[in-house]
């Protein structure tokens, strides 16, 4: 098998609180390989939006990726990079999309200025070379009139057309690697379909690999290769996305796709997983799951180990699918 | 966009026309100034006479009316006190106050606002925590006596620089400036600097906020994730994303130094507008008082007008016709 263009291994970032220590991101560890999609899934505040931050080098302080940590990025450490090394990957072979696209972009400037200025952050370029590429991307990203555009500011655009924006701005410099931190969400659900097309289509032209974000299943399992599912910022199941989905093997998966609408009879009340995503301040010793698990018991509350039965993985002491012990 | 110039300026023609209402009526409750103009001991017909030669038997509005007329053929009457017409005496100080509340100005927003941004981009620095704490004695410390202890320190003590005065000007556009001569320039170090204080303070914590809220947005975080330097994100869209505030702070200061350096001229014996209106209180100089506050509302009236139009053209949602 080829190497992986991003290779994770034992992240862990904590913010130092003055109240304490926090794990926001438990020991994440993972491969991506050359144009594949992984989808990191779980319900809010899991840590999803943490590990993206961590992957690029973006955790402001008190947070801070812990020793130990390593992130290979084509085969360079991440860790411990001096901020100017990293910042020259940063957009250029690793770029991240945000959720929300009215946010992102800003509002006081051009988007060819936006662009150029990211064009010329990774190398000298003149304005009409900029220009030129700004707009042939754009219209990769299906903006229509891509050259007159430049000169819009994003309040001319709509949602649907600021998000791609955001996109063409993180392809820009072909990156090796797409952060994208749930890029549909704000979108309207028409929109959302197209979007995810879009992004298909591009990462599948150009061989970039992918690590899409979402807390919503549904969506990931139409985009992603692979799936790894987070909780209380570790990754407690991970596998090909149609094994993961079709037999999951951690309660909390379980727990996820039961609450999807297709999985309930037409106007039958969700079923949602009980209970609330766990304080990360105030986690269980054992599994962080436990106090909302049905199949929890007395050895729940020692911390489970990784299982690895490749191409599959989960952390739970009474996995799906075994006789229940 | 012309059409926004357009209906902006007849909006500040309105504004205008209701000041000089407002300047009218104040000045008239003042009282007669027929009392200050004659002696108590005339007699009665010297009395009707100075009435009618003033036209104050007319009725008001048409008096109003007259009082309009002449502002805008740009008579400003005479002055009681110096006996010369009053547009001349005011804009013989204008001058000195103008380069005055500038220098002060520009150079508190041109020093303040990079720092400013400075402390909102590393908040944490001993040297921002300085900057925080200098500025709470900037706005806490009041001008008249920071002007005092500047005289005393570098004109009394060190002897370094002079006290008072405007010293040697050049003549340029039909007005003098000390600007332009380094004898000038020392006279005026002290009292831009006195005035300054307050709103280099002010700058510096505006800056800082506004850094403060952007650095956290989405805005910022896109565009380090994209390997935008620390630099080009504090030149290129921080200072972009604040400006708006700053420039507001900026025009409303210009306007209000303009008309009230007042503390500061007065210190430095800085001949400008501040010190003549003083003056013409005292004296119940009223052709200098009317003159000064029709002078200020435009300048104030003006001021507005190119801070909202410079919003046009920093922030492009203001911008009509700009839409979808
Ligand atoms: N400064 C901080 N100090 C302590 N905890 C923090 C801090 N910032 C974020 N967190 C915690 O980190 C956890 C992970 O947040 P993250 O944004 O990664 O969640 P997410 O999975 O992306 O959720 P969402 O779906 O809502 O975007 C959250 O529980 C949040 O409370
Ligand atoms: S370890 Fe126990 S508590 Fe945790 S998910 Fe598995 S069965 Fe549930
Ligand atoms: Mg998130």
């Amino acid at each position: 098998m080829n190497p992986p263009v991003l290779s994770v291994r034992g992240l862990t970032t904590r913010f130092h609180n003055r109240a304490g220590a926090v794990t926001v991101v438990d020991g994440v560890s993972f491969d991506l390989a050359r144009g594949e999609v992984i989808g990191l899934v779980g319900e809010s505040g899991s840590g999803k939006s943490m590990t993206g931050f961590s992957l690029i080098g973006l955790i402001d302080a008190p947070g801070r990726i812990e020793a130990g940590s390593s992130v290979k990025l084509e085969g360079r450490e991440l860790i411990g990079l001096p901020d100017r090394d990293l910042r020259h990957l940063r957009g250029r072979r690793i770029s991240m999309v945000f959720q929300d696209p009215m946010m992102t972009l800003n509002p006081v400037l051009t988007i060819g200025e936006q662009m150029r200025l990211v064009l010329a952050a990774h190398g000298r370029i003149d304005r009409a070379s900029a220009r030129a590429r700004s707009a042939e991307v754009l219209g990769r990203v299906g903006i229509p009139d891509p050259t007159a555009r430049l000169d819009a500011y994003p309040h001319q655009f709509s949602g649907g057309m600021r998000q791609r924006v955001a996109i063409a701005i993180a392809i820009l410099n072909r990156p090796a690697v797409i952060v994208a931190d749930e890029p549909t969400t704000a979108l309207d659900v028409s929109i959302q379909a197209q979007i995810l097309a879009e992004m298909r289509r591009l990462v599948a032209e150009d061989g970039t690999a992918m690590i899409w974000i979402s807390h919503d299943l549904a969506t990931v399992s139409s985009i992603a290769d692979r799936l790894c599912v987070m909780y209380a910022g570790r990754i407690v199941e991970h596998g090909p996305a149609t094994e993961v989905l079709g037999a999951p093997r951690h309660p909390y998966t379980r727990g996820l796709l039961d609450s999807l609408p297709s999985q309930s009879e037409p106007g039958a009340d969700l079923r949602q997983i009980p209970g609330a995503t766990p304080s990360l301040a105030a986690l269980p010793p054992g599994c962080p799951f436990e106090p909302r698990c049905g199949r929890a018991d007395p050895v729940c509350t020692t911390r489970p180990e990784d299982v690895e039965a490749p191409p599959r993985g989960w952390r739970c002491h009474h996995p799906l699918g075994e006789t229940a012990a | 966009m012309t059409g926004y110039v357009l209906g902006r300026l007849a909006q500040a023609a309105v504004v205008m026309l209701v000041m000089s209402a407002l300047v009218f009526l104040g000045v008239y409750a003042i009282g007669n100034p027929i009392d200050v103009l004659i002696s108590p001991d005339a007699t009665q017909d010297i009395r009707a006479a100075a009435i009618a030669a003033y036209g104050l038997d007319k009725p008001l509005w048409e008096q109003y009316f007259t009082f309009l007329g002449r502002i805008l053929s740009g008579d400003l009457g005479r002055s009681f006190v110096y006996g010369m017409p009053v547009s001349e005496l005011l804009l013989g100080r204008l001058p000195a106050t103008l380069e005055l509340t500038l220098t002060a100005i520009v150079g508190a927003t041109i020093v303040g606002v990079p720092l400013g941004i400075y402390a909102g981009w590393r908040p944490h620095t001993t040297f921002s925590k300085l900057l925080m704490g200098f500025s709470i004695l900037g706005f806490s410390v009041p001008t008249f006596w920071i002007g005092l202890v500047l005289i005393f320190v570098f004109a009394v003590e060190l002897g370094w620089l002079p006290a008072g005065g405007r010293g040697a000007t050049l003549h340029l556009f039909g007005a003098d400036w000390s600007f332009l001569t380094v004898d000038g320039l020392k006279h005026m170090f002290l009292p831009a600097l006195n005035l300054s204080l307050f709103k280099f303070a002010m700058m510096i914590r505006l800056a800082r906020s506004g850094t403060r809220e952007t650095m956290g947005t989405d805005t910022v975080k896109f565009a380090r994730a994209a390997g935008l330097s620390e630099w080009t994100v504090l030149s290129r869209h921080v200072l972009r994303l604040i400006s708006i505030p700053i420039v507001t702070v900026f025009g409303l200061e210009l306007g209000a130094t303009l008309a009230f350096a007042v503390v500061t001229e007065t210190i430095f014996s800085w001949p400008g507008l501040g010190k003549l209106v003083i003056e013409s209180i005292t004296a119940l100089d009223r052709p200098v008082m009317v003159a000064y506050l029709v002078i200020v509302s435009f300048v104030f009236i003006g001021i507005n007008l190119a801070v909202d139009l410079s919003y046009a053209a920093l922030d492009p949602r203001l911008r009509k016709g700009g839409g979808r």
